[in-house]
């Protein structure tokens, strides 16, 4: 296997839901970024207007 | 006797920290190493380079990958880390090319993937329906006669046309030169 198909690979699973179980082992309070941190993320993320999204009605209220 | 080998015992003699991967890497743990990426990622020119591949309709795998590789051959991460982590890096630049509105393609999906129909396992396994094999007899149709007469006739053996109907053909005119005036 290559390094650009173990790569794949290790996408491939973590999109499906599932942590390296043995490295979340090492550690106590377990690990931070885990699918659901993401999934988490996400909806923070895309639920707020987008940067651009905000600068565009900033402009509409300046002329207004 | 000359042999085209190595030298023996050569190894002893080379520099063993002449690259960045042969020395421990700087970072161990998981979430240290994903930060660093995402830190990473979140640099300006780093983000413009990733949305222009983006652009240019590269997968994020090959995104992951190259990242990945850069960190290791610098030394920031060993190799089996560097696998562990592409899926959160893969997951933030998924995140943020959303979140920015680019249009972005994985690249881990099965597109080569053939999908099994019930006909494809029965070519498969040999099997054919009788009333596939009834409608696979075609009968044979009698050719037509070529015409002898009119546009369509066949032109007579050796038969070659004028050289002025070929010149016409080829949209070429008899003309003469004209003379140079100077």
């Amino acid at each position: 296997m290559t390094f650009d198909e173990a790569v794949k690979k290790s996408i491939k699973v973590f999109v499906k839901g599932t942590m390296p179980m043995k490295t979340s082992e090492l550690v106590e309070d377990g690990l931070l970024y885990t699918p659901d941190f993401f999934d988490q993320m996400e909806e923070e993320l895309l639920d707020e207007p987008t940067d651009s999204k905000m600068a565009k009605e900033e402009e509409l209220e300046d002329e207004a | 006797m000359r042999l085209n080998a190595p030298i023996p015992g050569g190894n002893y003699m080379s520099d063993t920290r002449n690259y960045a991967w042969h020395r421990p890497p700087d970072t161990v743990d998981y979430d240290e190493a994903v930060s660093y990426l995402i830190d990473k990622i979140d640099e300006p020119e780093e983000k413009e380079l990733i949305f222009a591949m983006l652009g240019i309709d590269a997968h994020i795998t090959t995104i992951v990958t190259t990242l990945l590789l850069q960190a290791v051959s610098k030394g920031k991460l060993g190799i089996d880390l560097a696998i562990l982590i592409a899926g959160p890096v893969a997951r933030y630049i998924e995140i943020s090319a959303k979140n920015a509105g680019v249009k972005y393609e994985m690249g881990v999906e099965d597109k080569d993937r053939v999908v099994i129909t019930p006909t494809l396992l029965k070519a498969s396994m040999g099997i054919i329906d009788e009333e596939d094999e009834d409608e696979q007899v075609i009968p044979e149709e009698p050719a037509p006669e070529a015409p002898s007469e009119g546009l369509m006739a066949m032109p007579e053996a050796g038969g070659v046309a004028p050289e002025e109907e070929q010149t016409a053909m080829l949209g070429g005119v008899d003309e003469e030169e004209p003379e140079d005036e100077l």
